[in-house]
């Protein structure tokens, strides 16, 4: 099926090179068996996340991306620690994660600025509670970060006077200003109207080319994903099980040109097949329905 | 666009809001004013100007209407002349212009009897015993409520003792604290502090936990402590809306005054008005009453604008009177949240895509 275009496993080169390089970096999260089972009293427990195995190098963007239900943002808050696993580890750095802390920066899919507190302060949230810098070196940082994603001129702003493209820079900022090692992202510009989310995944690649971060990046949009994402993950669901990571052949930099790359497209077909089938099943599923309508014959 | 008032959540432009306004109050005072001054309207009783030949009738006495009647139809049937009289009120009515000069003439009248206090020492006696009673309230039910709130542990070991506690009526424990704390005024702010604590724990702990989560999870995730998670997120997440609770608890504790006021030594405004009350002074009766509701209604206003001020993040507009004030007291030097918070730039209006 997909002999007529450039198959996704063809790696250019420069592709080929860039893995191997990136393979050699330091691990930075080394995530094992990793599972996670949600009980409910009185129902039988589902089991979100399934043995999951991976690991995420230095200045690496992973993508994550699978069928609804498959425990994607799951994964993504328990390696900040927001819920507990039921099995397996993960070390960050080579040392066991245990509940949330300033070295895993996370934006999340509903804006979570703080409503209380200017663009500004809310950049400096993470510098003041960890207390490490002085009030004018928190200021000079928050200010560089706020730089960083082009928004010095609302520093003084309101969150609820950005709009929404704007409120999610802002959280990358916030988050970066802790100097996170690594940074998770859980469908980010998912609430983002088309064009909006188009250009953050662009403002994205410019802050992750400039900043030592490594990205794990949930998403449940394949163009998405196969435009940011150094490797992809893809997760099963019922049970989630990571079933294949793929390297995604496209070459940086990334530029909205290449949406019609055949790598590109190659890549992308290869993920529609491995998530699509199933959704195709289940509209075959819904009874057929007969209405007369005006205009039936179009048809 | 004809009706368009009417659609549900309809806005409403700052004229018509204001219009709305004044007409709430208008459209009662027209009311009042219609039963008062038009002879046609209501008016029950008569008051007699000329007795005429019923022997028991004194000018300026007031008879009800169907009395009035029945006599003067005795006194024609003996051909003798009938009463006249004006259709009248009774006397707990008194019409808008006796209740605004008893309003006026209430602070310059010397009490009836000298160990009386003037009106405005009872109001300002009920300001204090308010006072203090929900002071007291506030600043061990406010963090309490908070604690309760944003910890389930801590919530579910005190509310439900509180819940029950709630329906213990506060006038109940009059006798109780008279014989507790005396006579004087320790019982009132007692009275009021159990009227309003119990509330004030469950409202403020219901409000808290409105908070969205995924704030708290955002901070956890930028490094906050628990401690930091209260005084940082959940305060300021729920300070707005605490902010607003406590101005209807505010006028819950005027409810309880009244009867805060009447156990032990009677005092304040209730005093003023049961001794009124006593004289048939109705219209100073009125006049007290509508005060009550002008320092209520005063105070709401003030603290609504003062909530805007004090919380800039709610509106859009520029610096406001309070900040302007703040920092007119601060000497001319800006504050020092504004270096950090509010540089070179003023805060953008209406900013639109990014």
């Amino acid at each position: 099926m997909i002999a007529d275009v450039a198959g996704y496993l063809d790696q250019a080169p420069e592709v080929r090179a860039r893995f191997t390089k990136l393979k050699e970096r330091p691990v930075i999260l080394d995530v094992r068996d990793l599972g996670k089972t949600f009980t409910a009293p009185g129902r039988p427990p589902t089991v979100a996340l399934d043995r999951i195995s991976f690991r995420l190098h230095r200045r690496e963007l992973a993508c994550v991306i699978g069928p609804s239900g498959c425990g994607k943002s799951t994964l993504a808050r328990l390696v900040a620690g927001l819920e507990e696993p039921s099995g397996g580890e993960m070390l960050l750095d080579g040392k066991p994660i245990h509940g949330p802390g300033a070295d895993r920066g996370m934006v999340f899919q509903s804006y979570t600025l703080f409503p209380w507190l200017t663009v500004l302060r809310n950049v400096m949230f993470g510098l003041e509670v960890s207390g490490t810098s002085s009030s004018a070196e928190a200021i000079g940082e928050a200010k560089m970060w706020l730089e960083l994603v082009g928004l010095s001129k609302f520093a003084s702003a309101y969150p609820h006077q950005l709009s929404g493209g704007m409120k999610q820079r802002v959280a990358i900022a916030r988050a970066l200003a802790n100097r996170p090692r690594m940074l998770l992202m859980d469908e980010p510009f998912g609430a983002l109207d088309a064009q909006t989310r188009c250009q953050m995944q662009s403002y994205l690649l410019q802050i992750w080319k400039q900043v030592d971060i490594t990205i794990l990046f949930i998403t449940h949009d394949l163009d998405e994903a196969v435009y940011l994402a150094d490797r992809i993950l893809i997760l099963d669901a019922h049970p989630g099980r990571l079933r294949e990571v793929m390297e995604v052949p496209v070459p940086r930099p990334r530029t909205p040109d290449q949406f019609l790359e055949p790598t590109f497209i190659a890549a992308r077909r290869h993920l529609e097949e491995l998530i699509h089938p199933r959704a195709a099943q289940l509209a075959d599923k819904l009874p057929p329905f007969h209405m007369a309508i005006a205009g039936d014959e179009v048809e | 666009m004809r009706g368009a008032w009417s659609r549900p959540l309809a806005g409403l432009s700052p004229r018509a809001s204001a219009g709305l306004w004044a007409a709430s109050f208008i459209v009662p005072l027209l009311i009042w004013c219609a039963l008062s001054y038009l002879p046609f309207v209501w008016h029950p009783m008569v008051r007699v100007t000329d007795p005429g030949d019923v022997a028991w009738m004194t000018p300026g006495a007031l008879v009800e209407r169907p009395e009035f009647m029945t006599e003067n139809a005795e006194v024609a049937a003996r051909q003798g002349r009938p009463a006249v009289g004006v259709p009248a009120n009774p006397v707990f009515l008194p019409a808008p212009h006796d209740v605004v000069r008893a309003l006026v003439t209430g602070f310059t009248t010397p009490p009836a009897r000298p160990e009386e206090p003037w009106l405005h020492q009872s109001l300002w006696h009920s300001i204090k015993v308010i006072f203090w009673g929900f002071l007291i309230s506030s600043l061990i039910g406010v963090p309490l409520g908070i604690l309760c709130g944003a910890i389930p542990a801590m919530g579910r070991l005190t509310e439900p003792f509180i819940e029950f506690f709630r329906y213990l009526p506060a006038p109940a424990f009059g006798a109780l604290a008279v014989a507790v704390m005396g006579i004087e005024d320790a019982p009132k702010v007692a009275i009021i502090f159990i009227g309003t604590f119990f509330q004030q724990v469950l409202v403020i702990a219901n409000t808290t936990r409105r908070i969205d989560p995924a704030l708290l999870e955002a901070a956890e995730t930028l490094g906050a402590s628990r401690r930091v998670l209260i005084t940082r997120v959940v305060v300021p997440g729920v300070i707005t809306d605490i902010y607003t609770d406590m101005r209807v608890l505010l006028g819950w504790a005027w409810t309880y005054l009244i009867v805060a006021e009447l156990i032990g030594v009677s005092s304040g405004i209730t005093y003023f008005i049961n001794q009124q009350a006593k004289y048939r002074a109705y219209e100073r009766v009125f006049a007290s009453i509508f005060l009550i509701g002008v320092i209520g209604l005063v105070t709401d206003i003030v603290l609504a604008s003062l909530g805007r001020q004090l919380f800039p993040w709610l509106r859009t507009a520029r610096r406001g009177w309070f900040s302007a004030l703040v920092a007119a007291l601060r000497g001319r030097g800006g504050p020092a949240a504004d270096a950090a918070g509010e540089p070179d730039v003023a805060a953008p209006e209406g900013i639109a895509r990014a």
